[in-house]
C-alpha cells in the first residue's frame, strides 16, 4: 500500500466473537475526517443541497487533496492514495450501469413503452383496474430489467395522460407505479442501484441473485397489488366509462413503434445479454462485462450517431458512483467503517437472525429518509464485517440480503426514499398535480410495512 | 390576445377559469401556454436516457388540448403553445411573439411552485417592463 493505514489500531481482542478497537479514542484523525467528509456528502445529497454528482466529486476531491497536501506535512492526514482510490471503485458496477445505459438509450428511441401502454389501454376496454394492473406489471418487469428512473420517465407522463383521458385522478396510476418500480427493481441484479452495488460487492451471479431475491420480490408485488386494489377501490369500482375519445385518439396518434429494425436488433441483443447474465457464472465473468459487451455489439449493429450516443450515456451518474466509491473507500481505509461495524455487531450480538432483522429495518428506515445509494455503499463494508463476525451469517449471506431488501423496499416509504419517487413527483408537478409528502407517505408507509414484514419472514425462513 | 401560462392540472383550474372568463367578456383569442421545464431533474444523478423535454412536451400538448376543449365549450376561441425551457425566460418571448396584451398567471401555491411571492412580484414587474402587457394574478 502507498500509505500505512492510519487511525485504528486493532488489538485482536475478542469480545463476544467481535474484534473491537482498544477504545473509542483509537479512532484516528484520518478516520474522523473521512467520516466527516462522507457525512457532508450524505447531507448534501439527501437534502438536495447540491447535485449528487457534484457533492460526491467534492467529497472525493477533498479526501485526495487532504491525503496529498495535508498528508505530506502530517502523516495522520493520509486518508487514501490515488492508487487506493482507484481500487476502491467497483468497476463491475460502473461497466454494468454503462452497458445497460447504452442499451436503454437505443431501446427508448423505438417508442416501445408508449406503444405497449396504449395497447394495454385498448385491451382493458375501459376497466380501470385492468388498465392499472397491466401498467403496473409493465412497470415492475421493466424496472427489474432496465434502469428504474428511465422507466418512470417514460411511463409516468403517459400514465398521467391516460388517467386524465379516462377520467380518474393521476395519483391512482402514478403512485402505485412508483411503488411497484421500487419493488420490481429489487428482483434482479440490474434493477436498482442498491441491488447492483450489493450483488457486485459479494460477487454473486445473476442467477444466484435471482434465486435469493426473486421469490420474495414476487410475493411483495402480489401483496402490494392486493393492497393497491383495496386502497383505491373507489377509483377502481365499475362505472360508466368516462373516456374522452378525442383525448384517447390524441394519445394513440403517437404510439407507433419507431424504427422496427432497431427494436428487433435491441430485442436480439437484449436476449443475448440475459443469456449472458445467466451463463456468465460458468466462466467467472462479471455481469459488467456481459452488459458492456452487449452494448458494444448493439452499437456496432445499430450504428447510431456515435457522438449522440456518447451524449446519451449519462456520465454524471457514472461519475457519481466513482466519486462515491472513493469517499467510502476513505472511510474503509482509515478504519472508520470497521469502528462503526463493531458497535453494530455488539448490538446485534451473535444472533444472525437478529442482525438480519436489525439490518433490514434500519436500512429501510435510513432509505426512507436519506438517499439509499450512498447509504448502501457505506453500509456494505459494515455488512461484510457483521457477516464475518456473526456465526452462521457467512454461509447464508443473510446480512447482505437484509441490506438489499431494506434499502430497496424502504425507498417506498417517503417521496425522498428513491430517485424514481423524486422524478415522479417532479413529473406530476409539471402536470399541475402537487403530490404532498403526507399523501405519498399515506400509501408508501403501508406498502413499506407490508413488504418489510414479508421480507423479514423470508429472511428468517429462507436462511 | 390573452395569454394564460398554465400547467394544466388541478392546480391550474382557477387560473384557467379566470382566463376563460376574461376571454369570454372581451371576446379576445385565448392562448394557452405550457412550458416543459425539466429543471426538477437538476439535482439527481439518476440515468436520464430519454428526451425528457420531448416527453414533457407531449404531456403539455395533451394538457393544453384539454384546457382548450374546456374553453371552447364555453364559446372561447383558443390557440395552444408548448415550449421547452424555464417559464421566466420563455414567457416574455411568447408574449412578444403573439403580441399578447394580457397575461394570466397563477399565484404561488406552495414550496414547489415555480416562484415564491417575492419572486413573482419581481417577475410581474419584469414582464410589465419588457412586454408592456397587463398581468393578472389568479388564485
Amino acid at each position: 500500500m502507498f500509505f500505512p493505514v492510519s487511525g485504528l489500531s486493532w488489538s485482536g481482542i475478542h469480545h463476544a466473537n467481535v474484534l473491537v478497537p482498544h477504545a473509542v479514542g483509537d479512532l484516528g484523525i484520518a478516520a474522523v475526517i473521512s467520516s466527516l467528509v462522507f457525512l457532508l456528502v450524505f447531507i448534501a445529497i439527501s437534502f438536495q443541497l447540491l447535485h449528487e454528482t457534484a457533492a460526491a466529486m467534492l467529497g472525493a476531491a477533498a479526501i485526495l487533496l487532504l491525503t496529498y497536501i495535508g498528508g505530506s506535512h502530517n502523516p495522520n492526514l493520509q486518508i487514501l492514495s490515488f492508487e487506493q482510490a482507484m481500487n476502491s471503485v467497483d468497476w463491475n458496477v460502473i461497466f454494468l450501469i454503462m452497458g445497460m445505459m447504452s442499451f436503454m438509450a437505443i431501446l427508448a428511441e423505438t417508442n416501445v413503452f408508449r406503444w405497449m401502454a396504449i395497447r394495454f389501454y385498448h385491451a382493458s376496454h375501459g376497466n380501470t383496474w385492468l388498465l392499472t394492473l397491466s401498467l403496473l406489471l409493465l412497470t415492475g418487469v421493466t424496472s427489474a430489467l432496465l434502469n428504474d428512473v428511465t422507466v418512470i420517465l417514460l411511463l409516468v407522463p403517459l400514465s398521467i395522460q391516460l388517467a386524465l383521458a379516462i377520467g380518474i385522478h393521476p395519483y391512482t396510476l402514478v403512485i402505485p407505479e412508483v411503488l411497484i418500480s421500487n419493488i420490481g427493481g429489487a428482483g434482479t441484479l440490474i434493477g436498482n442501484p442498491p441491488s447492483t452495488i450489493v450483488g457486485s460487492y459479494i460477487g454473486i451471479s445473476f442467477v444466484g441473485y435471482l434465486a435469493n431475491m426473486l421469490p420474495i420480490v414476487l410475493a411483495c408485488m402480489v401483496a402490494v397489488l392486493i393492497a393497491i386494489r383495496l386502497m383505491y377501490r373507489t377509483e377502481f369500482a365499475p362505472r360508466e366509462c368516462e373516456s374522452s375519445s378525442a383525448l384517447v385518439e390524441k394519445l394513440s396518434r403517437d404510439s407507433d413503434i419507431r424504427n422496427r429494425d432497431t427494436l428487433l436488433k435491441a430485442g436480439v441483443i437484449g436476449l443475448l445479454i440475459i443469456v449472458g447474465f445467466i451463463t456468465a457464472d460458468q466462466v467467472d465473468m462479471p455481469p459488467g462485462v456481459v452488459a458492456f459487451s452487449g452494448a458494444a455489439l448493439l452499437i456496432a449493429w445499430v450504428r447510431p450517431d456515435m457522438s449522440r450516443m456518447i451524449r446519451e450515456v449519462d456520465w454524471t451518474t457514472l461519475l457519481f458512483f466513482i466519486a462515491l466509491f472513493i469517499v467510502v473507500g476513505g472511510m474503509e481505509e482509515t478504519g472508520a467503517i470497521q469502528w462503526l461495524a463493531t458497535r453494530i455487531a455488539v448490538i446485534a450480538g451473535e444472533n444472525a437472525d437478529r442482525a438480519a432483522l436489525l439490518t433490514t429495518w434500519v436500512s429501510a428506515f435510513a432509505s426512507a429518509i436519506v438517499a439509499n445509494i450512498p447509504f448502501t455503499v457505506a453500509a456494505l463494508p459494515v455488512a461484510e464485517f457483521l457477516t464475518d463476525m456473526i456465526p452462521g451469517a457467512a454461509s447464508s449471506g443473510i446480512i447482505y440480503w437484509a441490506l438489499v431488501l431494506g434499502a430497496d423496499l424502504g425507498g417506498n416509504a417517503t417521496i425522498l426514499g428513491s430517485a424514481p419517487n423524486i422524478v415522479a413527483i417532479g413529473l406530476l408537478a409539471q402536470a399541475g398535480y402537487r403530490l404532498s409528502f403526507q399523501r405519498f407517505a399515506r400509501d408508501g408507509i403501508i406498502v413499506t410495512v407490508i413488504t418489510l414484514m414479508l421480507a423479514s419472514i423470508w429472511l428468517l425462513v429462507r436462511y | 390576445m390573452i395569454l394564460c401560462a398554465t400547467r394544466g392540472g388541478e392546480e391550474s383550474t382557477i387560473t384557467q377559469n379566470v382566463a376563460i372568463q376574461l376571454a369570454k367578456e372581451t371576446g379576445e383569442l385565448l392562448a394557452l401556454l405550457y412550458v416543459a421545464d425539466s429543471s426538477f431533474l437538476d439535482k439527481t444523478a439518476s440515468a436520464l436516457l430519454v428526451n425528457v423535454e420531448k416527453e414533457l412536451s407531449n404531456m403539455g400538448e395533451f394538457l393544453m388540448s384539454m384546457a382548450a376543449d374546456k374553453a371552447e365549450r364555453q364559446g372561447v376561441k383558443t390557440t395552444t403553445v408548448v415550449r421547452s425551457g424555464v417559464l421566466r425566460d420563455v414567457l416574455p418571448m411568447v408574449v412578444q411573439e403573439l403580441n399578447a396584451t394580457t397575461i394570466v398567471l397563477g399565484k404561488p401555491a406552495g414550496d414547489r411552485s415555480r416562484f415564491n411571492a417575492h419572486e413573482l412580484d419581481q417577475f410581474v414587474q419584469h414582464l410589465n417592463e419588457v412586454t408592456g402587457a397587463k398581468v393578472i394574478l389568479a388564485g
